[in-house]
């Protein structure tokens, strides 16, 4: 039985990941056994700790989806603005944007074949 | 068995569509028996098409002729051309027919838990038959007509699906979308094949494609053939009523859904290369494809990632991994009329694009059930107002990662086999498509990380303390499509020896797909 999945260009073989999968796993392990022995789990060590501020209640804390890549929608605004503006919601908007494409097609391929 | 066998491509339309109309019937009398009747249903068929299956690839392509004294009497004594009804299964349906039967067994599956608690059970589910018996047909048929009524069947049952939890507002609107863009698609399918059979007084697609002269009027109904299906794919820009009908689908619909949508990209692949494959415009309608599926990529994954609704979120997703599909098989289009660069890299192409096609039913179903456990669970499509979930939903929490690792073509999931043989046979085209899609690849991930850190990550919150993991059903119904995900990644070699390069050489292969019904082709 093979693994291989050749493309005609390179090959793939998903059991050769996996081996190092697990050896990256066994190394990651290893590290992990060389911690502090001396922590406990569920005692102070284990509390959040902000420069001694008092921590924020678990709902106040979580990052929520609106500040994920706040920095990369800001960048791209334009982007974003030409782009959402033709999802108005509205179906007969949809339609023109079919018609269009279906027309714009249809000129394409009568040109070509004019030019034959 | 034989006999079934030899039935099996009628049979495998035909069960789904006589149980559709048993099943209210059997559900007066009890919830359990109409239950087991769907899932029997479904797992006879499944059992028929793995059988057929098996048959094509030893026998190659099957003909199935209704109402003649022999399934494989395509053409009458006494007649020139084929007139009855035909169905024709080669190794392209056959791909489609495996993968629409392992998605609608896992949602059916998933549907006993997440629709328990709904009303009008019995309608849901003689829906959902009605829809896998429909794409059945759009799968197995030989005719343009049967395409379109098969293809109204799938979009009837589909719009009711989409609107079937009636106490949500934006469920009517969703289906009201679904059914007015499926109208129109079947519209310009009717019309398109009005304007064929007014030429050559035939339907049948092996018989129009020998004689196929691609006059002015075959180049109008290929264009309407061809932008009607793109549109039912959710290829931009004809995208926009995707996201708004599949999101507000029942999770288990929109992952069969996005299955259906599958089968009108096969429906296109039909028209485009058995169809009006002999022609010579290939070259500008793969390069139209082409660009179309790039612009669906990047365009469907920045929309994905600037989503908060969870659905939606998966819906623009679906579009752009939609787009890898358009751009492998595009090229493959590009170059059928040139069989040094068709082997050089456009057969590899094809295969990519469709192998992408069964990598996508896997693991989009999956993340849409995903995105369905978090709505049975906290009643909210919002991902601002979701948080800590992985420590109460540990389960779905794994096979949401599995998903995205797959979605995101991380090796060694099953995603990145099929877009390593896209990028390295695309490039060959054009590099422009090989960068695009690492590009659109990378912020798949980034964009499903933000997902996953919404919902799943950080501190348990208040609000959700008292929750619990989804129902049974709804994890078994996830772990076959996880399951699916795990075995492809581990044989990617196999599965596309056994059903990826048969599908696209069944594709490339026209003439074989004509002889099949017309006899030998001088």
């Amino acid at each position: 039985m093979t693994f291989i999945r050749e493309s005609g260009y390179a090959f793939w073989n998903p059991l050769i990941w996996f081996i190092a999968f697990i050896g990256v796993m066994a190394v990651v392990h290893f590290i992990r056994m060389r911690g502090q022995e001396k922590y406990k789990k569920g005692s102070a060590q284990a509390q959040i700790f902000v420069c001694g501020e008092e921590v924020p209640e678990p709902d106040k804390r979580h990052i929520r989806v609106t500040n994920i890549y706040w920095g990369f929608f800001e960048t791209l605004k334009e982007y974003y603005n030409s782009i959402l503006r033709p999802h108005t919601g509205i179906i007969n908007d949809y339609i023109i944007w079919f018609v269009a494409v279906m027309a714009l097609t249809a000129v394409i391929l009568l040109i070509v074949g004019l030019t034959k | 068995m034989a006999a079934l066998v030899t039935h099996s491509p009628i049979l495998i339309i035909a069960i789904p569509l006589l149980a559709a109309f048993l099943t209210p019937l059997i559900g007066r009398l009890s919830g359990k028996a109409r239950n087991v009747l769907v899932l029997g249903n479904l797992a006879f068929v499944a059992f028929l098409v793995f059988a057929l299956t098996r048959d094509i690839s030893v026998n190659g392509i099957r003909v199935y002729t209704l109402g003649a004294t022999s399934p494989d009497l395509t053409i009458p004594e006494g007649v020139m051309v084929p007139v009855r009804i035909i169905l024709e299964v080669d190794g392209m349906s056959m791909f489609m027919a495996i993968i629409w039967t392992i998605v609608s067994l896992a949602a059916t599956i998933y549907s006993l838990a997440h629709i328990a608690k709904e009303t009008g059970q019995n309608r849901f589910y003689t829906l959902l038959l009605l829809m896998v018996a429909g794409a059945y047909g759009m799968m197995f048929t030989g005719d343009l007509f049967n395409l379109f009524v098969f293809l109204e069947i799938a979009s009837i049952s589909g719009a009711a699906l989409i609107a079937f939890r009636t106490r949500f507002a934006d469920t009517q609107e969703g289906g009201f979308k679904y059914i007015v863009i499926s109208a129109i698609a079947s519209l310009m399918v009717l019309f398109a094949t009005g304007l064929l059979y007014g030429q050559y007084n035939l339907l049948n697609i092996a018989a129009l494609a020998k004689v196929m002269e691609y006059t002015t009027l075959d180049k109008i109904a290929l264009v309407l053939l061809l932008i009607a299906f793109t549109m039912k794919t959710g290829m931009i820009p004809l995208h926009m009523w995707f996201p708004d009908s599949y999101t507000v689908a029942p999770a288990s619909i929109t992952g069969m859904l996005v299955i259906t949508s599958h089968a009108c990209m096969y429906a296109a692949f039909r028209v485009c290369f058995s169809l009006y494959g002999g022609i010579s415009d290939t070259y500008v309608v793969g390069w139209i494809i082409t660009v179309f599926g790039l612009l669906t990529a990047f365009i469907g994954v920045t929309m994905a990632v600037y989503q908060t609704d969870v659905m939606r979120f998966m819906s623009y997703h679906a579009i752009s991994q939609l787009g890898y599909m358009w751009m492998g098989v595009g090229v493959g289009l590009a170059v059928l009329g040139n069989p040094e660069l068709l082997y050089t890299y456009g057969r590899d192409a094809m295969a990519g694009g469709i192998f992408h096609i069964l990598n996508h039913a896997m693991y989009k179903p999956l993340l849409f059930f995903t995105g369905g456990a978090l709505f049975h669970v906290t009643g909210t499509r919002d991902l601002t107002k979701m948080g800590g979930l992985a420590h109460k939903m540990k389960w779905t929490a794994i096979l949401y990662i599995i998903g995205t690792l797959s979605i995101s073509g991380i090796p060694p999931l099953n995603g990145f086999s099929s877009k390593i043989l896209i990028y390295e046979s695309v490039y060959h085209f054009h590099p422009i498509l090989t960068i695009m899609g690492i590009i659109v690849s990378i912020l798949t991930l980034a964009s499903f990380i933000k997902a996953f850190h919404s919902a799943f990550m950080g501190a348990e919150l208040p609000m959700y303390k008292q929750i619990r993991e989804v129902p049974v059903p709804m994890l078994i119904g996830m772990g076959i499509l996880a399951f699916g995900i795990v075995f492809i990644t581990l044989f990617p070699g196999q599965v596309s020896r056994w059903i990826i390069y048969p599908a696209a050489d069944a594709l490339i292969d026209q003439l074989s797909y004509i002889h099949a019904v017309m006899g030998v082709v001088p």
